[in-house]
């Protein structure tokens, strides 16, 4: 009531999926604001609704957990989100064909692919030796063919927080451009 | 206008209810409403409000419609509304068991755990707990430690509670907690501390040993909490059970010591436990009775209440330990609790002199009404138990209990009059006809069908044997007029004893009985009918066989013999005589002052381990040719308890056969035995005809081997001692081992209860009558019956077990029915001069059998 921005803040929904241990909820953590950030981060089991704030866009994030007798649970949660975040292990090479199975499940799911959503890549874990760039990632997941929906990755480092912004500021783009 | 609508609607049973009526499929729509953004908090909570009423008005939810309900409200942990989330906890824990993939929730409830909302961790805890199976626990389990130490106590509790549940289904997990457990034990907090103790007892509950340490180790101090100590007395009072001299065991010490505890609770709970130790001793009671006393003038009434409670009961074992307190109890008949108020009463009543009956009676009777059934029946109970207690008292005590029947109250109150009238009937001669008076005129008013269909029944059993059997008929009678069906039934039934009995009334019943013929119920008109048409041949022997005793089959048996009839007719007529009899159970149920006679076991539902054996027997086919089971024995140890193999026998008695059979258990996880049976050999040459080995007697597993003796056609020889060798093969070898039976002739009949004893007395009739006199070497008549029905084993009819006080010659009534379906009486005249005399006479249909009990009470 009191707080003027947040009545006129644009709300947001947004899923963020990837496979276990690719960082997704050390990332959304790092997003939230330092006093609610939590100290330690365990493999999530099902689900968190965690909350942050951009520049433009209030974000409600339901984070889910990566590992794969969970993954089937995602798509209780496609119908409402506005947007994806899709984490990936950029280190993890091996993996990469399943992260692009997963992916592609998703793109193919009847609730996802009837909406125009934007879905941002985090090619997380760049620090390590041996992770691949951004555009590998990219090449790998063949998201050259990805032409119905807005996309964008970003190689990051949710350690120090690099990249994060500028992801973030990209799905805000986004989300606000289309009212 | 509003309140009249409230009165409306409490008379239409609640209809205030705003869920009355809810559809669940309509619940189930709404709750997709969940997955709408953004969330109305106080919209959604109403919805789950309404799944959980569905839910817990017994609703089944199929697995998908659970499932949707269940994920759309996982939806609901976007918003941070803290009423709204608690609902989502309840209703998580509703539909862990319905719903597939709970575990969902996991992360979302270990982040409010271990979050800063302290509203919120305690709940989530307990739903965290119900949805994690034994796969899911090792992932919270750091958490679950964590918050089993937490310095908030809620949560603390919460998961000292919830690891007790968890127990069920992982006790190794909740075992590796025990540190953080006995951390929470020494915790400030009365209830973490409480919740500890429980949970370490339940830790180490089959670790008797470990079980003594933990109380030894708190009984010498370091609970602050009342609540854990009052736990460790109710853990001391149990390990008490098990030792045998609790005088010198530091339990019974520190029980003792919690009687001076600063709190009440504690007080209470020590003295409660000294009070229901087994044997309790005078001088134990004493500290116990004393604080109770104490309590019966507390100003709380819980204490007044706790403490009437308590020495109610010890009234019941030690009424001399109550008597001091009979001036507070006294105080307590007018206190404002009428709970309180009925229980110091009745135990006054208990412990009280015959001369203060009539005074506590009246008290009683100027608030009987103000009580609730519940306490009503306790009343009742005390009433009752005076009357064994003092039979002098009865007409008071049953003035008071038909005064009682006329007030309103459910059917367990009325049941429980009736109950005691009937019981005062049965144990008092000269009560007998001002209780079925009473009983008369509350059949006139009577809404129990099954009260007055017992009391129908009674009437017919006991009125024709009253000096003036005429004045019962009008109440009976009514009864045909103006009741339903099964009353009207039961009051034909009635009527037909009366005729049978009293020649004079014969004309007048004839014709009451040919007004139901044109009932327009077939069970009444059928009654009605068949009794008619007996009483016109106007001879003893059918009144007594068809309408004084009637049958003694078990109704179960006779359903089994008749199905089988049909299913393989034969040229013959059906047999009664192949019908299993309804046999007495072996020990009477003693009314004793202390037990209610509401208490007594109700008429027996299921079907008797007779029928159970006959069904198995029957699957046997060498049994195929040795008729219907006549009765089988209770089964018989025949080995000691700590034998390699254990053999229990049971006799099955056929009419020219006995089949025994032998349950064996091999005790030994070394050996398989195989071809098992039992080596039956008798020393009076009766001929083993057949043996079915138990094929494979696996370690533990109870296997059954039959062996079938045929009975000599010649009747008195029936008294035999086998001696039986347990035979088999093992693999490597063959040891026996053998034991002697005895075998008494006792099994050879069953008990049967003859209503009206005089009536099948001369329905026999005298043709096989024996008569022989012995002196016994008893001292009294009760020892000399006990000693004849035992040995005998006959049923005691008509009450004639009970020998009236004060009397030096007495009559005993005793029926069977002996293998073959030969019914047998015994009449026994005992008179008592120094020893005891009794003259028998025994009397049955076939000579043989009349000799054969002589002889062997001679
Ligand atoms: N070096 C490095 N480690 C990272 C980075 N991001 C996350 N990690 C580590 O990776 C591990 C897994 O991170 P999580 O955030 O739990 O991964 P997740 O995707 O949420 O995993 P699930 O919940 O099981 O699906 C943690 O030990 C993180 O500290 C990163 O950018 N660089
Ligand atoms: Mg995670």
């Amino acid at each position: 009531m009191g707080s003027i921005l947040g009545v006129n803040k644009k709300q947001a929904q947004i899923l963020c999926v990837g496979l276990d241990n690719s960082g997704k909820t050390t990332i959304i953590n790092k997003l939230k604001p330092k006093e609610t950030q939590a100290e330690d981060i365990v493999p999530t089991i099902g689900f968190t609704v965690e909350k942050f704030k951009s520049s433009a866009v209030n974000f409600t994030v339901f984070d889910m957990s990566g590992q794969g007798k969970y993954r089937n649970l995602w798509e209780h949660y496609y119908k409402d989100a506005e947007g994806i975040i899709f984490v990936l292990d950029s280190s993890d090479k091996l993996r990469m064909v399943v992260a692009k199975e997963e992916l592609d499940l998703l793109l193919q799911h009847a609730e996802i692919k009837a909406k125009k959503i934007p879905i941002l890549f985090f090619a997380n874990k760049m620090d390590l030796r041996d992770s691949l760039s951004s555009v590998k990632c990219s090449q790998m997941l063949e998201l050259e063919k990805v032409k119905d929906k807005p996309w964008h990755i970003c190689s990051s480092n949710a350690l120090t927080q690099e990249g994060l912004h500028e992801g973030v500021q990209w799905l805000t783009d986004q989300l606000t451009s289309h009212p | 206008m509003n309140l009249r609508r409230d009165k409306k609607d409490e008379e239409d049973g609640g209809s205030s209810n705003p869920f009355q009526g809810l559809e669940k499929s309509m619940v189930i729509q709404e709750a997709r409403s969940f997955n709408d953004t953004p969330i109305v908090p106080r919209k959604c909570c109403h919805i789950l409000t309404k799944v959980m009423y569905v839910l817990n008005q017994g609703e089944q939810f199929g697995t998908l419609e659970a499932t949707e309900t269940f994920f759309a409200m996982t939806k609901l942990f976007q918003s941070n509304d803290s009423m709204l989330r608690r609902m989502v906890y309840l209703l998580i824990k509703e539909m862990a068991d319905i719903a597939d993939d709970v575990i969902i929730v996991t992360s979302s409830l270990t982040k409010d755990m271990t979050g800063k909302e302290d509203l919120y961790r305690a709940a989530a805890i307990r739903a965290l707990c119900k949805i994690t199976d034994s796969t899911m626990l090792q992932a919270i389990e750091r958490f679950m430690k964590q918050a089993i130490v937490d310095k908030v106590p809620s949560v603390s509790s919460a998961a000292l509670a919830s690891s007790l549940h968890l127990m069920k289904q992982n006790p190794d997990v909740v075992r590796r907690w025990v540190n953080e457990v006995q951390e929470a034990a020494s915790s400030d907090n009365i209830m973490v501390q409480y919740h500890a103790l429980g949970l370490l007892h339940h830790v180490r509950k089959n670790d008797s040993i470990a079980v003594s340490k933990m109380v030894s180790k708190y009984t010498k101090g370091g609970l602050k909490s009342p609540y854990a100590t009052c736990l460790l007395i109710r853990i001391s009072a149990k390990l008490l059970e098990k030792e045998e001299y609790r005088d010198s065991s530091p339990l019974i010490d520190f029980i003792e010591s919690c009687l001076r505890h600063k709190s009440e609770m504690v007080i209470y709970e020590a003295a409660h436990a000294i009070v229901n130790m087994k044997d309790t001793t005078a001088r134990e009671l004493a500290p116990a009775v004393s604080v109770l006393q104490l309590f019966l003038s507390s100003p709380k009434p819980t204490l007044r209440f706790a403490a009437t409670k308590t020495l109610n009961k010890v009234a019941m074992t030690h009424p001399a330990a109550v008597t001091a307190c009979n001036l507070d109890l006294e105080n307590l008949i007018t206190d404002v609790n009428r709970s309180i108020a009925t229980l110091a009463i009745t135990t006054l009543l208990k412990t009280g002199s015959e001369s203060s009956i009539d005074r506590l009676m009246k008290q009683i009777g100027t608030f009987m009404s103000d009580i609730s059934d519940e306490f009503k029946v306790v009343v009742v109970d005390a009433v009752s138990s005076l009357c064994s207690k003092f039979p002098r008292k009865y007409s008071v005590m049953m003035n008071f209990l038909a005064s009682m029947l006329r007030d309103d109250g459910g059917y367990e109150y009325k049941k429980a009059i009736v109950n005691s009238l009937v019981g005062i009937i049965e144990e008092n001669p000269e009560a007998k006809e001002a209780g079925l008076s009473h009983l008369c005129e509350f059949i006139e008013d009577c809404e129990h069908t099954s009260l007055a269909t017992r009391i129908l029944h009674l009437l017919g059993q006991e009125g024709p044997r009253t000096p003036k059997p005429a004045k019962y008929i009008r109440f009976i009678y009514n009864r045909v007029i103006l009741e339903n069906a099964a009353i009207r039934a039961a009051a034909v039934s009635s009527l037909a004893k009366f005729g049978a009995h009293c020649e004079p009334l014969l004309p007048s019943i004839m014709v009451l009985l040919e007004r139901s013929l044109l009932d327009s119920d077939d069970e009444v008109r059928d009654r009605a009918t068949f009794y008619l048409n007996i009483l016109k041949q106007n001879q003893k022997a059918l009144n007594s066989a068809y309408i004084l005793n009637g049958l003694a089959v078990s109704v179960v048996g006779l359903e089994r013999a008749l199905h089988h009839y049909t299913i393989e007719p034969s040229e013959q007529p059906f047999d009664i005589k192949t019908v299993p009899l309804d046999t007495q159970p072996f020990a009477e149920h003693k009314v004793t002052s202390d037990v209610s006679p509401a208490a007594r076991p109700a008429e027996k539902a299921a079907p008797p381990t007779q029928e159970i054996y006959a069904e198995q027997l029957a699957a046997v086919p060498e049994f195929a040719h040795i008729g219907p089971l006549f009765k089988s024995s209770k089964p018989v140890e025949l080995t000691e308890s700590e034998t390699e193999y254990i053999v229990r026998c049971i006799k099955h008695t056929f009419p020219k056969h006995v089949v025994f059979q032998f349950d064996c258990t091999n005790t030994l996880n070394d050996q398989q035995l195989e071809e098992v049976y039992v080596q039956m050999e008798s020393a009076e040459g009766l001929e083993v005809e057949t043996v079915v080995p138990a094929p494979i007697l696996k370690y533990n597993q109870p296997g059954t081997t039959y062996t079938l003796v045929q009975l000599p056609d010649d009747n008195t020889e029936v008294a035999s001692v086998f001696s039986n060798t347990l035979k088999y093969s093992v693999k490597d070898c063959d040891p026996n081992t053998g034991e002697p039976d005895e075998e008494g002739y006792e099994d050879e009949y069953v008990r049967v209860m003859k209503p009206n004893f005089m009536a099948s007395w001369e329905e026999i009739g005298e043709d096989n009558e024996l008569e022989e006199t012995f002196a016994l070497s008893t001292k009294t008549l009760e020892e000399a019956i006990q000693n004849i029905v035992n040995f005998l084993g006959m049923q005691p009819c008509e009450r004639s077990d009970k020998v009236p006080e004060g009397k030096s010659s007495h009559s005993l009534f005793l029926a069977g029915v002996f293998r073959g379906g030969v019914d047998v009486l015994v009449k026994a005249r005992l008179a008592l001069q120094d020893t005891v005399k009794m003259q028998i006479t025994v009397r049955s249909t076939d000579p043989e059998i009349s000799e054969l009990i002589t002889s062997a009470v001679g």
